[in-house]
């Protein structure tokens, strides 16, 4: 984990000059283990060292760039950084405005979890309270579904939904199984999944402006070489438990 | 007229989030105006533990932002909600958007109004006090008679700038609480049209129509009360009222 | 490096100035700088803007005087967040419309979809471009307040200088800038001061910029984890950071009192006593 971030450095500082293309990737550094702020003030999380990896692949200067969740569309559009790294799902909706790579996280269910012990009807969901990341495949799917008999709080970032169901002031939060497990783990036994799962989205991918086509072609052809020599497998591996990987060709 | 096209539509679709920014203020400025009036007194009364409570209250939620304010009170509800408000069965209301954002608006302009109130009541005419109590005239009676109908007149221009001021920090409230299912202020739906095709002119000028127009229904609505305040008074004549504080909010 | 405190106040203490001496707690300390900073470059733009804006509010040529009228009432009409975030947003796309000018072909921008029109034309903004905007933002409406009270403190300029000094012969302008604006500070110093604090607190809006600051880093460590691996396992603890904050603001308001207190001392020797 040490050398790659360090070969990412180095490729920073020395390619920087003349040969490699300066890129700047957007995250959002509150959606741990993806990306968060690490200790020593950085962005840290498997995105960041997978982002590192894909450039260094890929021969391009990266930098990152720390963007609210809630604008980090029409930042990207707006071209203030040129690639989304964020666990951000792949969407028709998100397609209309921006493309995707191809994904480097396979389609993960989307799952709901509650205060432990708490008695609520998953088969016919009515009169709850549902806490969700605001502009998220989750908040559209939670909006269509259960819009109509429950009430629905979005929020800006994903880690203040959960602080709320922590508090008691959702009775679910639905998000990616990724970004809860760990969460669920952790809490103590306070919190735990119920309900089914809800498989939504076509897997993480690296969102980009639509005419960047040549970053598109850099980062698509690193990612299949991870996935070839199963390099990103393990990353999967070594962040997530438990590890949704891709399937060995 | 095709430009007029779209401003018109934006006028529609941004004519039910007013209703909140305008919900806002109408239940906030009320109440805010009567505990003002109450920590005005307070701050003026010989009493040095009420003096300095009240002048301690008006120092801090004048001397930190609102946004800080919306922030804080926020969390600090989230974490009673599980010790206090669950139990009371209060949860559902004391953490609801539509309360807590007014109630933290009128935190708010009970202190900004108090420091306007306080401000006027120094400025009564001491003879006429005097003269009152010469008269005999209860405490009561004095601030009845009085203290009430000076300091309201000197402090009403002053105030007039504040409710102003007031209904501009409802813009805050959803950058700050969570938004529940469709309810969205001015600023949360301009973003959301902008984040649509970008167009910044276009949806903060018509959002900020809504803000200027308001406004000036305001004034127009506190000046007909000054009138009415001020209709002993020869028009003919230079104002007697002296006080004009500089503080702008 | 700390194990002496350690020693001498106990593990718990240790633990703690450890804690929040981490690089996370390090760059929400570091990033008291661009508040402060915002709030000084904005003092300064809203000096300006002030200036001008009162200058225009004066002018002899009505158009003019209409612009600074409007640009006084349509910016304290709106509220001070609508117009931070819309100045920023429409500068981009205004400069990023000029380069397009050259940059892009004229049938590219016809045939144009999104914005801008081609990448070329695009502007990069990174944290200090956003900072200067900010403060740029910040100044243009706190600007409009300033025109207000330094208008009204040019009034409370004895009538009586302004004649001598057109009986001397000065022109207009001179009249204006070398006794009027001379003159008007101590007049307007309450009224300065007043929006120098909107102003500043006002700069606890820089995270809506896309800016790191201090409101971004309180969310961050407060907001609670539970993977060992990212950090310190905590609950919600939002409210104390934002309490902090609170209490910064509360102090920086003390002290700019203490600061304007001081100045008006100085800029009142001599006139005020006068003037009173």
């Amino acid at each position: 984990m040490k050398t790659l971030i360090l070969a990412a450095l180095a490729a920073t500082t020395l390619g920087g000059a003349a040969i490699a293309q300066e890129v700047r990737l957007g995250t959002e550094g509150a959606y741990a283990p993806w990306n968060f702020m690490g200790d020593d003030g950085e962005v840290d999380g498997f995105e960041i060292e997978l982002g590192n990896e894909l450039c260094e692949r890929a021969g391009l200067s990266c930098t990152w760039v720390v963007n609210e969740w809630d604008t980090i569309i029409p930042n990207l559009v707006a071209g203030n950084y040129d690639a989304i790294i964020a666990g951000m799902s792949i969407t028709d909706e998100r397609m209309q405005t921006i493309d995707f790579s191809d994904n480097y996280y396979p389609p993960d269910p989307s799952k709901f979890a509650q205060a432990a012990g708490a008695d609520i009807n998953y088969d016919d969901l009515s009169g709850i309270r549902i806490g969700v990341q605001g502009a998220t495949i989750q908040a559209a799917y939670a909006e269509q579904n259960f819009g109509e008999n429950n009430t629905i709080l979005s929020y800006e970032t994903a880690d203040q939904s959960v602080a709320d169901l922590s508090a008691g002031n959702v009775d679910v939060v639905l998000a990616d199984g990724g970004y809860l497990a760990p969460i669920v783990d952790g809490s103590g036994g306070a919190l735990e999944f119920a309900g089914p799962d809800v498989m939504i989205g076509g897997g993480v991918g690296i969102g980009l402006r639509k005419d960047d086509d040549e970053i598109e072609a850099k980062f698509n052809e690193a990612i299949a070489s991870m996935k070839a020599d199963g390099s990103l497998n393990e990353l999967i591996t070594e962040w997530f438990d438990p590890p949704n990987t891709f399937p060995e060709e | 007229m095709d430009f007029l096209a779209p401003i018109l539509s934006d006028i529609q679709t941004l004519a039910v989030p007013s209703l909140f920014n305008i919900y806002f203020a109408f239940a906030s400025i009320p109440v805010g105006f009567l505990f003002a009036i109450g920590m005005a007194l307070g701050k003026n009364s010989k009493n040095p533990v009420i003096a300095h409570l009240s002048a301690g209250y008006i120092y801090a939620f004048r001397g930190s932002p609102l946004f800080i304010q919306l922030f804080m009170f926020y969390s600090i509800m989230l974490a009673l909600n599980l010790p206090l408000w669950k139990p009371l069965g209060w949860s559902w209301l004391v953490l609801h958007p539509l309360f807590l954002g007014p109630l933290i608006l009128t935190l708010n302009t009970t202190a900004y109004s108090a420091e306007i109130f306080y401000g006027a009541l120094q400025a009564i005419p001491r003879g006429e006090v005097e003269a009152a109590r010469a008269f005999g005239m209860t405490r009561y009676q004095q601030f009845r008679t009085v203290v009430w109908p000076n300091m309201i007149r000197l402090a009403w221009p002053a105030y007039t700038n504040e409710v102003v001021f007031l209904f501009h920090a409802t813009a805050l409230i959803y950058f700050t609480l969570p938004v529940i299912d469709e309810q969205k202020d001015l600023m949360n739906k301009a973003g959301e049209l902008f984040e649509r095709d970008y167009n910044v002119f276009l949806h903060f000028s018509v959002a900020a129509l809504y803000y200027l127009t308001i406004s000036l229904v305001i004034f127009f609505v506190f000046g007909q009360i000054y009138k009415y305040l001020m209709r002993h008074m020869d028009s003919g004549q230079p104002r007697r009222l002296r006080f004009k504080p500089n503080y702008l909010r | 490096m700390l194990e002496w405190l350690t020693a001498a106040l106990g593990d718990d203490v240790g633990f703690w100035v450890e804690y929040l001496t981490n690089g996370k707690h390090l760059a929400f300390y570091a990033s008291f700088r661009f508040t402060i900073l915002a709030g000084i470059l904005g003092a300064a733009f809203g000096l300006v803007f002030g200036l001008g804006g009162a200058t225009l509010r004066r002018s002899g040529f009505a158009p003019l005087r209409w612009l600074g009228m409007g640009y006084i009432n349509v910016v304290r009409g709106v509220p001070d967040v609508l117009f931070f975030l819309f100045f920023p947003l429409a500068f981009e796309q205004a400069v990023e419309w000029i380069i397009a000018l050259n940059a892009c072909s004229a049938e590219v921008r016809e045939a144009a979809t999104r914005w801008p029109p081609c990448a070329e034309a695009n502007w990069f903004l990174g944290t200090t471009e956003y900072l200067l905007l900010a403060s740029v933002s910040l100044g243009l409406v706190y600007g409009a307040f300033a025109a207000n009270v330094i208008n009204g403190a040019m009034n409370a300029v004895p009538r009586g200088q302004l004649e001598a000094a057109r009986a001397y012969g000065m022109s207009r302008f001179q009249v204006l800038w070398g006794i009027q604006i001379r003159q008007m500070w101590v007049y307007a110093l309450p009224g300065l001061s007043n929006v120098w604090m909107l102003l500043f607190k006002a700069t606890s809006l820089l995270s809506l910029l896309q800016i790191a600051d201090i409101v971004l880093w309180a969310d961050r460590l407060g907001a609670p984890n539970f993977i060992a691996r990212v950090g310190l396992v905590h609950g919600d603890w939002r409210w104390r950071y934002y309490l902090v904050l609170f209490i910064f603001y509360i102090l920086v308001t003390w002290l700019s009192e203490k600061f304007f207190k001081m100045l008006m001392r100085r800029a009142g020797r001599g006139i005020l006593a006068e003037a009173g």
